[in-house]
């Protein structure tokens, strides 16, 4: 035996067989879930994916710093609103949606992995609800981080936060609800969208479409109401359902007035229209993902 | 207990029928399944998979019902498809990984295993690469360790040589045996070119449109259908009939004689008759086998201008 084969073979183990555990339907969601959450933030993949993610942090995070800040420095709790952060990251949440949702699910089929995903211990409606539940973390870290970050920074403006706590507390609820319904309301629309396309660009192109078109049909048809209907149309408005369902849960009037005559405005209707709204989009995203045969 | 055991498994497509009362019993070892393209094998593996429901019949795989338990019987089944199902934008290592876990493996064993698969299909050098980086070779041959992640009990490998050159396939063909032999892996490999996979299998299925033709060793098979390709450029018709009288079927187009190879003995036959007859001879060559003269062999010719290959 020459001293080649003689080195090669101390390298050779051969195949060892695996005895271990195997787990199983739970498991395979679980580690789905992980892995799309992850890749939403582009970890793990390559580096231009990281730019949308990053940029999107920026934005949100911004107005926290910004708010804590002034508040801070002068003594002045009423600088801080959580409402007005809810309603101004809205925006830029499309956005984020509309760029990871086609990731999640549109990169899949087109290259075919979805295949092989469901050639493991997972259905297909599973494999939905994994990207469903990845997305709506993904999101949550820009819709409750910031709020509870304000909420933080809220306690130091009187100098005794834990006084500042014991009293405020209960805001912490608010916070929580809200952040959870923008953050499955938009993913859920974002991902039922993508389902139903081919491409990545449709994909997202149709979410944005979503969310820009609606507000503009809801003001034509509103145009065309009567007066002690048109406040109706604001729930076919999905970001002033969304700003709507925000005002009401942290208890702050809408200083809409334009509609005064036509009796107040919506608070509860706003969290039934967001309800409604995410229980048909799980709805499309669960019938497109009905067979294993996608 | 049959590795694998088709009862009557008809798939029907509103214009196809894929499979036509498809049954077999599959023990273990390396399997080829061959057929046209669109003749049902792709059709069959994800009916084995549990993610097609047959229209009528029952398949079981390693004693699972495709039907009633699929996730269970997913557990202990590879399988690399066709068509290109690799992301792009992750490495090697990450990949592989990722579907071990998938498959039910802790992360700690999925990344053990992952590096294991990776050098054994040859990509260890490449392993922190990204998999869009891949030629097709390595993409085939990826696609091949993420199904072998989880140590499965059976690999179904939907034409692993697809669009890969000579030299790929070869490469390609000789994993998957080593896989089956020294791993003890049963395969069921599926191709339409019988030529191709005859080589590293013990048995052999043949289907086409939908119906089984054949299922059984190779060996005997190969007896059946290998033939000697001989060319003269004189002198063809009395060559012919002089191969016929020692008892060799012949199948002349031309000057092209396709003789029945049932053992080395025919190529004595073929020299000794042409230096008889002084006949000048062009080509003797021993012709892999196609699908054709598989169908051919096993009866039934009248179906068969649909399995051109």
């Amino acid at each position: 035996m020459s001293d080649a084969t003689a080195a090669g073979t101390i390298y050779d183990l051969g195949y060892q067989h695996y005895d271990g555990e195997r787990l199983g339907r739970a498991n395979a969601i679980r580690t789905l879930v992980g892995y799309s959450f992850r890749s939403a933030f582009g970890i793990g993949r390559g580096e231009r994916s990281k730019f949308v993610p990053i940029a999107l942090a920026l934005l949100c995070f911004a107005p926290v710093i910004i708010q804590v800040g002034m508040a801070n420095a002068d003594a002045d709790p009423s600088r801080i609103n959580f409402a007005e952060q809810a309603q101004f990251t809205n925006l830029f949440l499309v956005l984020l949606a509309a760029a990871q949702a086609p990731e999640l699910l549109v990169v899949d089929r087109q290259l075919g992995v979805v295949s092989l995903y469901l050639s493991r211990s997972l259905r297909a409606t599973d494999y939905a609800f994994a990207k469903l539940l990845a997305l709506v973390g993904a999101l949550l870290f820009y819709t409750l981080l910031p709020q509870v970050i304000l909420f933080i920074g809220s306690l130091f403006v009187s100098g005794q936060p834990w006084q500042a706590f014991t009293q405020h507390w209960h805001t912490l609820g608010p916070i929580v609800v809200v952040s959870l319904a923008i953050s499955c309301y938009m993913a859920s629309i974002a991902l039922a969208l993508s389902s139903l396309a081919a491409r990545k660009g449709y994909a997202s192109a149709s979410v944005i479409a979503f969310f820009l078109m609606l507000p503009v049909l809801a003001a034509i048809v509103m145009s065309l109401l009567p007066v002690h209907s048109m406040r109706y149309a604001t729930l076919g408005n999905p970001i002033e359902v969304l700003n709507g369902f925000a005002r009401w849960a942290f208890g702050i009037k809408a200083r809409v007035s334009r509609f005064r005559q036509a009796g107040p405005t919506f608070g509860v209707e706003n969290l039934y229209t967001l309800l409604g709204t995410i229980a048909l989009a799980v709805g499309l995203l669960a019938y497109r993902f009905r067979r294993s045969d996608i | 207990m049959p590795l694998i055991s088709a009862r009557e498994v008809t798939k029907r497509y509103p214009t196809v029928t894929a499979l036509d009362a498809f049954t077999v019993d599959l023990e273990p070892g390396i399997i080829g399944f061959v057929g046209a393209n669109g003749a049902g094998k792709s059709t069959f593996i994800r009916i084995l998979l549990g993610l097609l429901p047959p229209t009528s019949g029952r398949a079981t795989v390693l004693g699972f019902d495709a039907q009633e338990q699929p996730l269970e019987l997913r557990k202990w089944v590879g399988y690399m498809p066709e068509h290109d199902c690799l992301p792009l934008d992750v490495s090697g290592t990450e990949f592989v990984t990722h579907m071990g876990r998938m498959s039910g493996l802790r992360p700690s064993a999925a990344r053990e295993r992952a590096a294991e698969m990776l050098r054994h299909v040859g990509l260890h050098e490449e392993r922190y690469r990204l998999i869009g980086s891949y030629s097709t070779g390595m993409k085939q041959r990826i696609k091949l360790a993420q199904s072998l992640a989880h140590d499965p009990r059976l690999l179904l490998l939907d034409e692993p040589t697809n669009g890969l050159d000579p030299e790929g396939r070869d490469e390609m063909l000789g994993l998957v045996e080593r896989t089956g032999r020294d791993f003890g892996i049963a395969v069921l490999v599926t191709s339409h070119l019988l030529g191709e996979i005859e080589r590293v299998c013990d048995t052999l299925v043949a289907i086409d449109a939908g119906k089984l033709r054949y299922c059984g060793p190779v060996a005997a098979l190969t007896e059946q259908t290998q033939r000697l390709r001989v060319e003269v450029d004189d002198d063809a018709e009395r060559m012919v009939e002089r191969l016929r009288s020692r008892g060799l079927t012949v199948d002349a187009q031309g000057s092209d004689l396709m003789v029945g190879f049932r053992d080395e003995s025919v190529f004595d036959v073929v020299r000794d008759v042409a230096a008889e007859l002084g006949a000048p001879l062009a080509r003797v060559e021993l012709q892999r086998n196609r699908l054709e003269d598989l169908f051919r062999a096993t009866g039934d010719i009248g179906q068969q201008e649909a399995a051109h290959v």
